[in-house]
């Protein structure tokens, strides 16, 4: 055998092994995820019917019901999140990539890291400490900001990112045509990068729905219908965690439902963000 | 000859790093000027002072530059890039907008809303940048699902939307094939009859071919300047001369 | 819309015309002059001449600008090249008519000499030569240019007659030799007339038809020879 033929030979068979090898590794991925889904579903489909969707929970002890005031406070409370996360996070991460090349950005840049590594259950009690002892109530509104604070540093780092991959060159094209600076980040830039924005916002919807600990300090939970924001209000998360460890066979599976609507529920908000954002023109 | 910008004692920094050197120069008013030079020798940064772009990546001068007795070195640069238009090497128009929005950019960012306002603006400049006809049946189309010379005609059109004096041009045609090269520079012929353009261009015989005057920069000093055959058949300095018979160094 | 390149080159095709049409009158007053023995129509000729050198020199920068701002390559190349041989030609022209003009002031009493030498049927043949070359380059016309090359031998064939026929005159009548000595000289610049004319449709050809036929008969009488 040439030496060269040799080469060949091994270059191929390398090539043969790392690619089996990171299919494998591909699979060993996807082996959780499938089981997740798999036990979600086969446990939570019992219960799946339109009851649970419209009907409140039943007292102890009967069987059937819902979670409709679960589902609903789940969206209320992420909204309210969003609504406090999501201006935050642009407009801090607009400025960590457009001006931010300064000792302050720095140290917001840092702080933003540090937060996104603080157990949620601690800003549930800095929520818990700002709204709910002042105001002497456990609320909607107390969890609301627990989750906008928790989605902040997601929506800002992708913001961030995703403003730098636009080129600079799109930038000046702006400032050339005498298009103000404030005014060509928001309209041209921003706009830009706003498909990537959007799945950081998606992202950090995600974490904030399917987060419980910061919501048993403040939104607490209510086995009522309540859409009142000075309320405490229910939520699918603190509903699966009650019911979860709940003595009653009932619960444990109205749970596994509760899971399987949570994974529902991020499915189609996430699909709707991908219809919202997607571009109006083929992309080749 | 009839001066549009008259540029003085011009000196240009990034930092400490002094990039043009007492550059002195007459730009004269609807013809085109060819600013070439080896890479480095600052014709870049010449263009960008004029419309003051050199600021956007923390520029600074001394000197000044007078577009029709006003000094371009004072007062809002925003303002003065709706005066001086920019062509840049690599076409970028805006990617999120349609070839409508991209024309009308410029206009609509800038309050005008109004579609009777803006159509015939449109229509106009992408008439004058030689695309309408590839283009009309197709304006609601992304600007970035074009042909590059189709894009680079658009940001052409992009700039004239606005309605400029005075069009700056970066090597816009580098990125190019020859058959948009040739299309481009037809158009910077046809457009001198009504604008004064200034075009920076690696390609000597691109500043041959479209311009009328040529400076030539080198090292940061403006070593020659005068008419366009007169540099290319018998320039006054021997610098000039090894660059353009394209023996330097 | 015509391109700069395009607008250039028409220009200077223009200024070539507008020389070789200068030429052109030159040639055919000074030849009327011969042939009527008209000193009258020599007047102005040497005033003239000077538009066609202040074009030798224009179409020379022209071409000069041409080259070092496009660098043509293939027709557009032969045609700034045939343009700056054509030029050069049209300004030897315009200097044989003054020549010419200068000879048929000295000899224009000697009228049935001019006639009985041929010479005026000679300068007819090269007149027709130069307005069919210039036509022809106008035209871009290779089949008149060819024509034009063919009847080059006509004029010599006559210039070789109307030298022996004038050596013959000095020779029997030594009071006629000043006029026949101006009238060789006269016959010599006819006959250098209709070679610029040659040359100018040559130059055609080499334009239109990217072939080099200058000197091409000698050429292949030297190669049969070896």
């Amino acid at each position: 055998m040439t030496p060269s033929k040799f080469y060949t030979v091994r270059k191929k068979v390398t090539n043969a092994v790392m690619m089996s090898l990171t299919f494998v590794a591909t699979l060993i991925a996807i082996i959780p995820l499938v089981f997740i889904f798999y036990y979600t579903i086969s446990k939570g489909i019992t219960y799946l019917n339109l009851d649970f969707f419209i009907q409140m929970p039943k007292p102890v002890g009967e069987s059937g019901g819902g979670m409709a005031n679960a589902i609903v406070g789940t969206l209320i409370l992420i909204g309210l999140g969003g609504t406090i996360g999501i201006p935050v996070g642009i407009m801090t991460g607009t400025y960590l990539s457009e001006f931010g090349n300064n000792k302050f950005a720095s140290v917001v840049r840092f702080l933003t890291d540090v937060l996104s590594g603080i157990p949620s259950i601690v800003v549930g009690v800095v929520a818990y400490t700002l709204i709910v002892v002042p105001m002497k109530k456990f609320s909607a509104l107390a969890g609301g900001v627990a989750l906008g604070i928790l989605m902040i540093p997601t929506i800002t780092r992708t913001t961030e990112e995703m403003i730098k991959l636009v080129p600079h060159s799109i930038r000046e094209a702006g400032l050339a045509l005498g298009i103000p600076k404030w005014k060509t980040t928001i309209r041209i830039v921003l706009r830009t990068a706003w498909k990537g924005i959007a799945t950081g916002i998606l992202l950090g919807l995600s974490r904030a729905a399917g987060e419980t600990a910061p919501l048993l300090f403040t939104a607490l939970g209510n086995r009522f219908w309540s859409t009142k924001i000075m309320e405490p209000m229910a939520s699918l998360t603190v509903y699966i965690y009650d019911y979860a460890k709940a003595p009653f066979e009932d619960w444990n599976q109205q749970a596994w439902t509760a899971a399987l609507v949570l994974i529902l529920l991020i499915s189609i908000l996430s699909l709707t963000f991908r219809i919202i954002t997607r571009s109006k023109y083929k992309t080749n | 000859m009839e001066v549009k910008i008259s540029v003085k004692n011009l000196e240009a920094y990034y930092g400490k790093n002094k990039v043009l050197k007492n550059v002195s120069l007459d730009i004269p008013k609807n013809k085109v000027l060819a600013v070439i030079g080896p890479s480095g020798c600052g014709k870049s940064t010449f263009l960008r002072c004029l419309n003051r772009m050199h600021e956007v990546v923390g520029g600074t001068i001394t000197g000044s530059i007078m577009l029709d007795g006003e000094d371009l070195t004072k007062g809002d640069p925003v303002l003065l890039r709706k005066r001086l238009g920019m062509v840049f090497q690599k076409p970028n128009p805006f990617p999120t907008m349609s070839i409508f929005n991209n024309v009308a950019a410029g206009l609509k960012l800038n309050g005008v809303r109004s579609k009777k306002i803006l159509t015939p603006v449109v229509e106009k400049c992408l008439k004058q940048a030689a695309l309408w006809d590839e283009v009309k049946d197709n304006l609601d189309d992304s600007g970035a699902n074009i042909s590059g010379g189709q894009q680079q005609r658009l940001c052409i059109a992009r700039t004239l939307a606005v309605d400029p004096e005075v069009i700056l041009m970066d090597e816009p045609a580098s990125a190019l094939d020859p058959i948009s090269t040739t299309k481009i520079e037809d158009l910077i012929f046809e457009l001198k009859k009504n604008y004064t353009i200034v075009i920076v261009t690696h390609n000597m015989q691109q500043a041959a071919r479209v311009s009328d005057y040529t400076a030539f920069f080198y090292l940061g000093e403006l070593i020659e300047f005068d008419t366009t055959t007169k540099i290319f058949t018998s320039p006054a300095k021997k610098q000039t001369e090894d660059y353009v018979r394209g023996r330097f160094g | 819309m015509k391109n700069h390149f395009e607008q250039e080159i028409d220009n200077l095709k223009t200024n070539l015309i507008k020389m070789a049409s200068l030429v052109d009158e030159q040639v055919e007053r000074v030849i009327t002059a011969l042939e009527k023995g008209n000193i009258e129509l020599c007047k102005g000729i040497k005033a003239k001449d000077l538009e066609i050198d202040a074009y030798d020199n224009l179409i020379q920068t022209q071409c000069e600008n041409i080259l070092a701002l496009f660098q043509p390559v293939t027709v557009d190349l032969r045609f700034i090249i045939s343009a700056l041989m054509i030029n050069n030609q049209l300004e030897r022209c315009g200097d044989i008519a003054v020549n010419i003009s200068q000879r048929v002031k000295k000899t224009a009493e000697f009228f049935s000499l001019i006639s009985e030498a041929q010479i005026i049927e000679m300068g007819k043949h090269a007149r027709e030569m130069l307005k069919n070359a210039i036509d022809s380059f106008i035209n871009n016309d290779s089949d008149l240019a060819n024509k034009v090359i063919a009847s080059d031998e006509i004029v010599d064939n006559l210039n070789k007659h109307t030298f022996k026929f004038l050596v013959s005159k000095m020779q029997t009548n030594p009071e006629l030799i000043e006029p026949c000595a101006h009238l060789i000289v006269l016959t010599r610049h006819v006959e250098r007339l209709a070679d610029h004319a040659t040359n100018i449709a040559e130059d055609l050809v080499f334009y239109v038809e990217a072939r080099i036929i200058t000197h091409k008969k000698k050429l292949e009488k030297l190669s049969d020879g070896n």
